[in-house]
């Protein structure tokens, strides 16, 4: 009788069931990895191309399709506080967290081999921090959530933002805890190469204490991942975003990805920031400021590797003689070269949507100008000078060993921007640089901007200045009251009713 | 002495069985089944008494006759109509709870092929909400109002036989149908327990009766026409997307002197006239012991475009046989086989590509492109609708067997057992085929062409073992039913599919033609069971006074061991007032009063709905990339998760005047849930993947049921007309802490704004956004929209953009400003039937309205703002606001839309969705003269007319979850009108 009554929920395992084993934990800490660009859903990740087009670096691009949601966001120009990319990107992040926060806690429940779960540990709280890191620099203080327990009850919903020192506290925590669990990345098995290292958590430490402008702190914990010669720049600038070169000698920390339709792995950016005559969509393309700022450096070999412009011969790919960016729908018929895939590593048929190039998130040229930026601040400015000398050196640019003060400082962060444009940090940088207590973003757009006034009255570039569906006057719009910080999710203030506040000006 | 003969029949067809007796002798004899008999009488001047349970008595003088041949007249007074009820039958007399019955003659009136669309305006507190116009499309069946998020789909019993659930009406053959009832209380379908929340729908099906064989024949065939939503051509479409560029000081991309074509895609997609057929053949007659029923029909009813249909063959044979004169067996069987050629949904599509796209791309540019790339791609990157059509291919299959056998045995005349056995199989088998296409690169095509099949297959059961006690002391009358009865139900599927097949022809488009790498399977079992216990009293006293209780006890696999099993009452009274003999209203011919209480649950929740869920992925590592699992968590549990319970009070009476000629019945309802079930979505930051299942309050949901009646013959004229209204309103209760908004139907396009909300102490799914007040026509007025310390509510804004109302006055426009702008349940709705006949010519008209509904028109979104470069509605670059046309109530066309007229949900989109609608209108006319053969022919319109002030294709639109769905037009394809000639014939 009572058996007749028992019908199980057949495929569908329990957490308590699957959460048994060492195995399972490592699957589940896989998954926490795979949610770091959002299980390269281009949906959500498109955001990231998004801030990167809210930059002096990159145009919307797309000028056939009509794309106001973008758009908006890209130009400052009445910012969509109910956009989809924040609500995705800001629930994604969060989602991360709760990945992390699920193995951390419920790990201790299984047993396994303790050095192991120290490290799955340590991967964890790696991501976790990446997370939140993802979520400060964007919207600026969030609600802090640190284990899996407190979202089954009921106070869950009565939490607040907190500030930002405790968001950038509780990522500190985090990567010291990771840099103590973790191995070094020379330690790992090579069936294991990509994941967490202590590297890794140091780097991202360090660009934490920059954030927070702890410049000694920074310039420390940098000079403990050089000390460690786990990482070295990579003789040629061509290798460091090579399809033939995954997990090279630059990289701390970078996304894995191989071609497979099956599985549906591969990343997107390729595609979306891509050529439309080339299977792209044409989004983010590189604005002629940027290619400037090379050419004004007499930067060609970064140039090369940074953007391809229609017309012109693909650099690294002898196949291409004549790229086609799609004249009529570029805005400014140029593509992100560090995201192309040239023809012979293409798979046949070409699979557009899983791209085997890994996306670097952090690189050692990164660190070393993290070093020299955080050294120069904090008073050391033959470090700074040495290291930004070792980065020009590798694109066979002479370094003016003279500079010093502001001089410096503006060689330093003009070198980031060469050196790592298009990657996606842009934004960020300058956001937290500041002249006179003023951010760099509110000196570059607004209306007095260096980049309003480029494209408004200096640039004579016939591609853009030819194609005004996208409008020249870019980042006009721009309110340094405002847009310091994206705005906390339409959506997410009308499911608490109000209680994670919005933004100043939103 | 003298004998007379004679034959009897009823309708022209014999009538075995009648008594006919000398009157004041006990001298009489029967009808045989021919209905003849033969009476030798007696007396000088004898009376002639004829008669027969359910007929008129006739007395007829017989002094000199030697034939008396009658056609008797029945005599079914309303009260005395058998009704079905939960495990058993009663009078219409002594029904104590509310119950609504649809006689299946009216349900064929409607040639729609599907019973439950026919059902609508027919039967009071029942709102059938049509499924759109697409063939074998199933509509949302609502029983007095809204009172739980889950499914509103009533339990169906069919036959005695509780079918699973998701089980709706499209597989019966509505000329199969005897009657429908519909148990609206507590009190009536608290006998079903946990499965009864939404009500029950028992539908019973025809059965032979003793007698001659009795053949009929129908066929109708349809037409379907289609309204034709206008939209703009070329030319004002160009002219649309030139001022929305313009005015935002972008440049204009189209010259509108080099426009010479324009395609009409309406044209291309949809056909005007789709059709409909239906052909029923029953026979069914029986003797004495042995009766029968058979009956095998078809239906067909194609879509509107070059793919889809849908097609239906039922048999059915239904036998009762007297294996002696206290063992009588019911054995019913009913293959069916249901085919669909799945209609393309392309209705958006359609709308929103540009006229300026023609629908091939030159012959000279098709080389090296295979028949399915051949389509032209739109700029506004809406996907060719007439390629997506031709490139469908998408068919399910359906075979079906139900077997329901009731073994009954009398042990005493007052005391009988039973055994009921239904069983129901099922397979359902998919095939789809997506051919490899390349339109535009990785923006409009198929890489790799692939097919897939699915296979499911159910199984379920239900036994049912009833002990029936029925006696009568005097005026005493008790009825008592106890009973066990079991459910179960199993189902499995199992899915492939894989790339590439080899030759792109009908022959490979099966697994084993293909070849390439991606490979999928999937396949799993799902089961659930229902044990119950149930018992029922009845008592009459002198058929005035009634009073009736019930009892169900079930237990569930569908909840945790500890909250498996749960019990449910009922109790019910009614008096017969105008029985009492001091009752002497003489045009008052019947008054009965009644009140009753039931419980019922809702066990409807996904099984896995208090389970953390986990699902698997891929990501890589390693020097040579790797493919390692992960895992991740992809739904919240709630352990704390129980059952939704239903209580209901309703009281009502019912009457009936001039022998009932009119009669009348008005039941008033309070129903409320306890425990709500709502999948409630978390604030983002708790990085929940998705919505979590919990009781969040109660509902409350009430109402009037009323219905009227008018039955008369004069002279030749037989008049009928019943008409249905209905009013209902359902509002929340109590809600549960952090759960005081309950918020749904998020839509991206309105920056995810959720368009629905429900509040404690209002009514449910109410439409939720800002408060519009007009349209800016100058700087002025922008500027002087501003708070009361100065501040500009809209500075972006321009004239002709749209006013949005500062609710709290801070000089911000934000979450704090969303209101409620619209209530998409309507003041009422009703339903008028009317039928005549005059002496050969029939004549019916159905109709249905609901009044004071809101709609909220989403394709408003894409029809009056070109977002996105679609294509709007026609006429609009002269109903937009310009400064030559200030008038205009759509604003301003713009790209980048500032002020976010099209970026917010607001009362723009809600408008008033009240409608009437002439659902049916037929004439018929009967020949009686051909070899005693009767041959009806009918000519019927359905859907002919609608008055409404509705702006959108049609008002009679929900989509998704009921409380989220309700009201909401997301546009689809729109009621068909059709047109039908048939035939009927009977011999």
């Amino acid at each position: 009788c009572e058996d007749f009554l028992d019908e199980p929920v057949r495929s569908k395992p329990t957490l308590t069931e699957i959460f048994s084993s060492q195995e399972s934990v490592e699957a589940f800490v896989n998954g926490a990895y795979d949610g770091i660009m959002e299980n390269d859903w281009w949906q959500i990740n498109f955001f990231r191309q998004i801030t990167d087009m809210a930059t002096d670096d990159c145009w919307a691009g797309n000028t056939e399709q009509s794309r106001p949601d973008i758009l908006t966001i890209a130009h400052y120009d009445n910012v969509d506080v109910g956009s989809t990319y924040f609500m995705n990107f800001w629930n994604y992040q969060f989602r991360g967290i709760t990945r992390c926060n699920l193995i951390i806690q419920e790990m201790d429940n299984v047993d396994f081999d303790e050095d192991l779960k120290n490290r799955y540990k340590g991967e964890a709280k790696f991501l976790r921090a990446r997370f939140y890191f993802e979520l400060v620099k964007n919207f600026g203080g969030v609600p802090i959530i640190t284990t899996f327990d407190e979202l089954l009850k009921s106070e869950i919903r009565e939490y607040v933002r907190q500030p930002e020192a405790e968001v950038w506290a509780v990522i500190e925590q985090d990567l010291i805890d990771a840099a103590e669990l973790l191995p070094l990345k020379s330690e790992y098995a090579s069936k294991d190469l990509g994941r967490a290292t202590k590297g890794a958590a140091q780097a991202y430490l360090a660009k934490a204490y920059l954030f927070q402008e702890k410049w000694q702190e920074a310039a420390d914990m940098a000079n403990e991942v050089i000390t460690s010669g786990e990482y070295q720049l990579e003789t040629s600038f061509d290798d460091v975003w090579s399809v033939t070169n995954p997990n090279g000698v630059e990289s701390i920390f970078e996304v894995q990805y191989r071609s497979d339709p099956t599985f549906r792995i591969g990343g997107v950016f390729g595609v979306t920031t891509g050529s439309r005559e080339d299977g792209g969509w044409s989004w983010c393309v590189p604005t002629s400021n940027l290619e400037q700022a090379y050419l004004e450096e007499g930067d060609n070999i970064r140039l090369r590797n940074t953007i391809i412009k229609h017309g012109e011969p693909v650099y690294g790919d002898p196949e291409v003689t004549e790229f086609d960016a799609g004249l009529s729908r570029n805005k400014s018929a140029r593509i992100n070269r560090k995201f192309y895939i040239p023809t012979e590593y293409r798979e046949t048929p070409y699979s557009p949507r899983n791209l085997p190039l890994n996306h670097i998130l952090m690189r050692y040229a990164d660190l070393l100008l993290i070093y020299a930026e955080a050294s120069h601040f904090a008073g050391n400015e033959g470090e700074a000078l040495a290291k930004l000398k070792m980065v020009r050196d590798r694109v066979n640019l002479t370094t003016d060993m003279s500079l010093t003060g502001d001089a410096l400082r503006d060689a330093i962060w003009k070198e980031r921007r060469l050196e790592l444009a298009l990657e996606q940090h842009r934004l960020y940088d300058l956001r937290r640089q500041k002249v006179n207590g003023v951010p760099r973003i509110a000196t570059v757009m607004g209306p007095e901007g260096s980049f309003v006034k480029y494209n408004t009255q200096e640039s004579t570039d016939e591609f853009e200045l030819g194609n005004l569906r996208e409008k020249q006057s870019k980042g006009a719009t721009f309110d340094v009251d405002k847009h310091i910080l994206w705005p906390i999710p339409h959506s997410e203030i009308v499911l608490t009713e109000g209680r994670i506040e919005q933004n100043p000006n939103y | 002495q003298q004998q007379i003969s004679g034959t009897i029949t009823a309708d022209g067809e014999p009538l075995p069985g009648v008594t006919i007796l000398e009157e004041g002798t006990t001298n009489g004899t029967i009808t045989d089944i021919e209905g003849t008999y033969t009476l030798n009488l007696q007396g000088e001047d004898p009376m002639v008494v004829v008669s027969m349970v359910g007929f008129k008595t006739t007395r007829i003088a017989a002094k000199g006759r030697v034939e008396i041949s009658l056609d008797l007249e029945e005599d079914v007074t309303d009260l005395e109509e058998v009704v079905v009820i939960g495990y058993g039958t009663a009078t219409k007399k002594e029904i104590t709870s509310s119950i609504s019955t649809v006689k299946g003659e009216d349900l064929t009136k409607m040639t729609v092929g599907n019973v439950s669309e026919s059902m609508q305006g027919l039967a009071s507190g029942v709102q059938v909400i049509s499924g759109g116009g697409g063939p074998g499309a199933s509509p949302q069946i609502l029983i007095r109002g809204i009172v739980t998020n889950r499914s509103t789909a009533p339990l169906i019993v069919v036959d005695g036989v509780a079918l699973p659930q998701g089980s709706n009406l499209n597989f019966l053959n509505p000329s199969d149908i005897e009657n429908i009832q519909v148990l609206k209380d507590g009190s009536a379908t608290s006998i079903y327990g946990t499965r009864a929340s939404n009500g029950v729908i028992i539908v019973n099906t025809k059965r032979g009766k003793s007698g001659e064989a009795k053949v009929t024949f129908s066929a109708s065939y349809g037409l379907k026409g289609l309204d034709k939503p206008e939209v703009a051509d070329a030319n004002e479409y160009a002219r649309v997307v030139n001022q929305r560029a313009a005015n935002d000081g972008l440049p204009e991309p189209y010259d509108l002197s080099t426009i010479t074509e324009s395609t009409d895609w309406w044209e291309e997609v949809y056909k005007d006239y789709a059709s409909v057929e239906n052909y029923n053949l029953q026979v069914s007659g029986g003797s004495e012991k042995l009766n029968y029923l058979s009956s095998v029909a078809y239906h067909k009813s194609k879509s509107h475009l070059e793919k889809g249909y849908w097609e239906r063959a039922t048999g059915r044979v239904n036998i009762d046989y007297s294996i002696s004169d206290k063992l009588f067996l019911q054995q019913d069987f009913n293959p069916r086989y249901e085919h669909w050629e799945n209609t393309p949904n392309q209705f958006w599509s359609t709308l929103r590509m540009d006229p300026l796209t023609p629908v091939y791309i030159p012959i000279d540019e098709r080389q090296g492109r295979n028949e399915y790339s051949i389509y032209a791609r739109s700029n506004n990157y809406v996907w060719n609708p007439v390629g997506a059509v031709n490139r469908s291919f998408n068919e399910t299959h359906f075979f079906g067997v139900f077997s329901n056998t009731n073994l009954e045995y009398d042990i005493t005349d007052f005391l009988s057992v039973s055994s009921r056995i239904g069983l129901n199989f099922g397979q359902t088998r998919n095939e789809v085929f997506n051919p490899k296409f390349v339109i535009e690169p990785n923006l409009e095509e198929n890489q790799q062409s692939s097919v897939a099949t699915r296979f499911d297959q159910n199984f379920s059961y239900v036994w049912n073992n009833l002990i029936k006690f029925e006696k009568s002391y005097g005026k005493h009358k008790l009825n008592a039913t106890v009973g066990y009865t079991a459910e179960y139900y199993q189902g499995h599927y199992l899915r492939g599919s894989r790339s590439d097949i080899i030759l792109n022809d009908e022959k490979f488009r099966y697994l084993d033609a293909t070849t390439g790498e991606s490979i999928q399977a999937q396949g799993n079992m799902n089961a659930n069971s229902l044990m119950s216990y149930l018992g029922r009293v009845m008592y009459n006293y002198d058929q005035r006074y009634f009073i009736s209780g019930s009892y169900r006890r079930d237990g569930s696999s569908r909840f945790p061991v500890a909250n498996q099993w749960a019990n449910f009452f009922s109790a019910s009274a009614a008096w017969d007032i105008s029985s009492e003999s001091f009752f002497n209203l003489p045009f008052v011919s019947g008054l009965k009063l009644k009140a009753g209480f039931g419980q019922v649950g809702n066990q409807n929740i996904p099984s896995s709905a208090f389970l953390f869920l986990v699902s698997d992925g891929s990501y890589v590592f390693g020097e040579n990339e790797d493919r390692v699992i992960t895992n991740q968590i992809t739904q919240f549990g709630n352990s704390n998760l129980q059952w939704e319970t239903v209580q209901d009070i309703n009281v009502g009476i019912e009457s009936g005047f001039m022998n009932d000629k009119l009669t009348l019945s008005v039941d008033y309802y309070v129903k409320e849930s306890k425990d709500l079930l709502f999948a409630t979505t978390l604030p983002l930051y708790t990085g929940s993947p998705s919505d979590i299942m919990q009781n969040v309050g109660s509902f409350e949901s009430k109402g009037l049921d009323i219905s009227l009646g008018y039955n008369d013959k004069i002279g030749d004229w037989q008049l009928s007309a019943l008409a249905t209204l209905n009013t209902n309103e359902s509002r929340a209760k109590a809600l549960a802490p952090g759960n005081d908004q309950l918020l749904a139907q998020k839509q991206a396009v309105f920056g995810n704004s959720f368009l629905k909300i429900t509040e404690l102490g209002k009514v449910v799914g109410l439409f939720y956004g800002y408060e519009t007040d007009g349209l800016f026509q100058n700087q002025t007025e922008i500027n002087s929209h501003s708070s009361d310390n100065g501040k500009l509510v809209q500075p972006a804004a321009q004239p002709g953009d749209m006013k949005f109302v500062d609710q709290n006055n801070d000089g911000e426009l934000n979450e704090e400003d969303l209101t409620i702008i619209g209530n998409p349940f309507p003041d009422f709705y009703a339903g008028l039937n009317v039928s005549a006949t005059y002496k050969n010519l029939d004549f019916t008209m159905q109709w249905y309205a609901s009044v004071g509904n809101d709609v909220y028109n989403y394709m408003k979104y894409f029809q009056t703002s070109g977002a996105g470069e679609t294509n709007v509605r026609k006429g609009l670059i002269d109903e937009v606001w310009t400064e030559s046309n200030p008038d205009a109530t759509i604003p301003r066309l713009t790209v980048t839309d500032q002020n976010g007229n099209f970026k917010r949900s607001s009362d723009y989109f809600v408008e008033d969705g009240s409608y009437a609608r002439l659902k049916n209108l037929q004439v018929g006319y009967t020949i009686n003269s051909l070899n005693a053969a009767k041959i009806r022919l009918y000519v019927s319109g359905q859907n002919l007319f609608t008055i409404t002030k509705y702006s959108g294709f049609d008002p009679e639109v929900s989509s998704g979850g009921i409380i989220n769905g309700y009201g909401m037009d997301f546009g689809r394809y729109p009621m068909s009108r059709t047109f039908v000639l048939g035939l009927d014939l009977n011999f």
